[in-house]
């Protein structure tokens, strides 16, 4: 946030000056498109509360029009630019209340009226995440240390009292971890890490990584965008440990650009890496059969039951359209019995809609019993293969009842430890039964019926 | 993108091959150089099959394609669920009782068209295995019942196999009795007649 208004903002804001509020939104815009992904997906798999903070955020990146805006209780996670574009055109009202914002080129004066309002905020208010979230890519505290830089964050006895660990854990983290398991890093990396005083002390458990340094650098962003806007030499009562950082991220935001990619992905590397990580791990719980636990195999799965899904829809639309063809049918029939039996019209067109062969096929498994089903037009074909322990053949065969099909064929036997059967059934006339639905249930029988045996088996 | 491979690569093949061995460095790296390859290659072959299913895509990178999967599969889930829903509510509505008398109807029919009998037979195979063969009239639910009825006797059927044809409904099937007494083949084929009959 700071470097927005503090290193990008003086720019964009002397280059455009007019209107310095659609400046920085384009800037925004411009840059952050990526940003607002990851935020987006920060969002969800971080699960923030952003109810007002995100008002916060968001007011504080659109130059704080919408924090006077309290109905901006919206916290959807659909792009905040827009959210406070929106903002803007509703709370134009509120421009006169910027004083002369907006012929100001000065970004100090701009500085100042963000001051208050952000000391307001903030008074008002705790941190706000998604707006550190946003600036998070490009600039985070640890990334706005050069590798020459001499920081000095552990005298804080001429300023303030020692800043509780949340405020400097990001700084420790990302360099904590550098001393984990040997990793290939850029030399910069390197570099960073050792010209980094060895002197902190301030506890930083490796555990704390992604969510925790996540907060750790919200509380930074916070802290030091405070800072920052101390510059303007605007009382604002913060945290005074931020003050620390004002003077040397005073020199970093300038030399930011020359610091270089490396520098700011060491911090972000490892937060990136455990939300795909995380993604991977959502991935999977969403697929009902998931095999084995890597990557490749969860995707694998991944496509196989997004296949699935859409054979499942189609089979379902389709149904839906026979039974509503159906029933359209049987009103006319039954209205037109009066009218001496008219052929009604809709029939050709049902026969186009009933035309389309039904398909689908889909498999499950579960501990014990493995379930696979095809179906084409009115036949369904069974294939089960289960774990002997249970007389199956009449557990399945009233399932089968239930769901209205007709069993015209079993064939199967025991083999091994294993039961398999192959079941060829006809879908009753009328029956709507689909293909989820029939393994659904027979997977939910076997277990069942497991569950209901004890452990000791039967007699064969 | 390449970097983060690399280093997730690294994190993920650490329980398999503990630290690097940084004496025979290159031996080792060369070793696992293609395997390692062929591990990325495959994993990004499927995701771009992943991608080429999902139809909104965002960005193009591993993350997104993730991520979008995993909206996509559950925009998918809710049509399915919102689909069978509406599937459901509209059987509970409609009535269909009458096909199922049709279908019984037609079935003795068509036997005695065809001229099958309804038999029974059973062979003693071993001291308590018996073969038995049912011919009967294909009527709707009547093998759940037949195999309820052989449990609550005490049988217990093995190798069961069921045919229909035109009809008529063919069971042959091993047949165990529980308790370990000889079962004598009449007796079973008597009272397999009056299952069949009963039900």
């Amino acid at each position: 946030m700071y470097e927005e208004t503090g290193c990008f903002d003086p720019n964009s804001m002397a280059e455009g000056g007019d209107d310095g509020i659609s400046q920085s939104v384009k800037h925004h815009k411009e840059d952050d498109a990526a940003v607002s992904a990851i935020e987006l997906e920060l969002q969800k798999h971080l699960a923030f509360n952003v109810e007002d903070t995100h008002t916060q955020s968001i007011s504080i990146n659109s130059n704080t029009h919408s924090i006077h805006d309290p109905a901006n209780q919206n916290h959807q996670i659909l792009p905040p630019y827009e959210h406070s574009h929106s903002n803007w055109d509703s709370g134009v009202v509120s421009a006169d209340h910027m004083g002369g914002f907006d012929q100001n080129e000065n970004d100090q004066s701009q500085q100042s009226f963000i001051n208050t309002d952000i000391s307001s905020s903030f008074a008002q208010s705790q941190t706000p995440p998604l707006l550190n979230l946003l600036q998070f890519p490009r600039c985070t505290t640890s990334s706005m240390l050069p590798p020459n830089s001499s920081i000095s964050f552990t005298n804080p006895d001429h300023h303030f009292p020692v800043p509780p660990p949340t405020s400097t854990d990001v700084l420790y983290d990302p360099l904590f971890h550098l001393n984990l398991p040997p990793q290939p890093q850029p030399p910069l990396f390197r570099e960073l890490f050792q010209s980094i005083p060895h002197g902190y002390s301030f506890p930083a458990s490796a555990s704390r990584a992604a969510a925790n340094s996540l907060f750790g650098e919200i509380g930074d962003e916070r802290d030091a965008t405070g800072a920052f806007y101390e510059d303007g030499d605007v009382g604002v009562h913060l945290d005074n440990r931020v003050l620390e950082f004002s003077r040397d991220l005073g020199c970093i935001g300038r030399r930011r650009e020359t610091a270089g990619k490396p520098t700011k992905h060491f911090a972000t590397e490892r937060q990136r890496r455990e939300q795909l990580n995380g993604k991977f791990k959502a991935l999977k719980d969403l697929v009902p059969n998931p095999t084995k636990n890597d990557r490749a195999s969860v995707v694998g799965d991944a496509i196989e039951y997004i296949k699935e899904l859409l054979r499942t829809v189609n089979e379902l639309k389709l149904l839906v359209e026979k039974k509503r063809c159906v029933r359209e049918r049987r009103k006319r029939h039954r209205t037109e019995d009066d009218d001496e039996g008219m052929k009604p019209l809709v029939d050709p067109a049902d026969q186009s809609y009933n035309s389309s062969l039904r398909s689908s096929w889909l498999q499950r498994k579960s501990k014990d019993t493995e379930v696979d089903v095809r179906i084409i037009d009115d036949e369904v074909t069974i294939k089960l293969v289960q774990r002997k322990k249970i007389d199956c053949l009449l557990f399945v065969s009233r399932v089968l009842d239930e769901l209205q099909l007709d069993l015209h064929h079993v064939a199967g036997g025991h083999i091994g430890d294993y039961y398999s059967f192959l079941f060829n059934t006809k879908i009753y006339e009328g029956s709507s039964v689909y293909a989820g639905s029939i393994a659904n249930k027979l997977i939910e029988v076997m277990d069942k019926q497991y569950a209901a045996v004890p452990p000791t088996s039967c007699a064969y | 993108m390449e970097f983060v491979g690399s280093a997730s690569t690294q994190s993920c093949i650490t329980q398999k091959r503990g630290r690097r061995v940084y004496g025979d460095d290159r031996d080792f790296k060369s070793k696992n150089l293609t395997a390692e390859r062929r591990r990325r290659e495959k994993l990004s072959n499927r995701l771009l099959t992943l991608r080429s299913l999902v139809p909104i895509i965002t960005n193009m990178n591993k993350a997104t394609i993730v991520e979008d999967a995993i909206t996509y599969i559950e925009k998918l889930q809710m049509t399915v669920k919102v689909l069978s829903d509406q599937l459901l509510e509209m059987e509970s509505s409609s009535e269909e009782s009458e096909r199922p008398r049709n279908d019984e109807i037609n079935a003795a029919e068509e036997m005695k068209k065809h001229g099958i009998e309804e038999k029974v037979e059973v062979t003693n195979v071993d001291g308590c295995k018996l073969w038995i063969r049912i011919i009967s009239k294909k009527k709707r639910s009547r093998i759940t019942k037949f195999l309820e009825a052989m449990a609550s006797h005490g049988f217990e059927l093995s190798d069961t196999n069921v045919t229909t044809f035109k009809g008529a409904t063919l069971i042959s099937s091993c047949l165990n009795g529980v308790y370990s007494y000889k079962i004598e083949a009449e007796q079973v084929k008597e009272l397999l007649q009056e299952i069949i009959k009963s039900i």
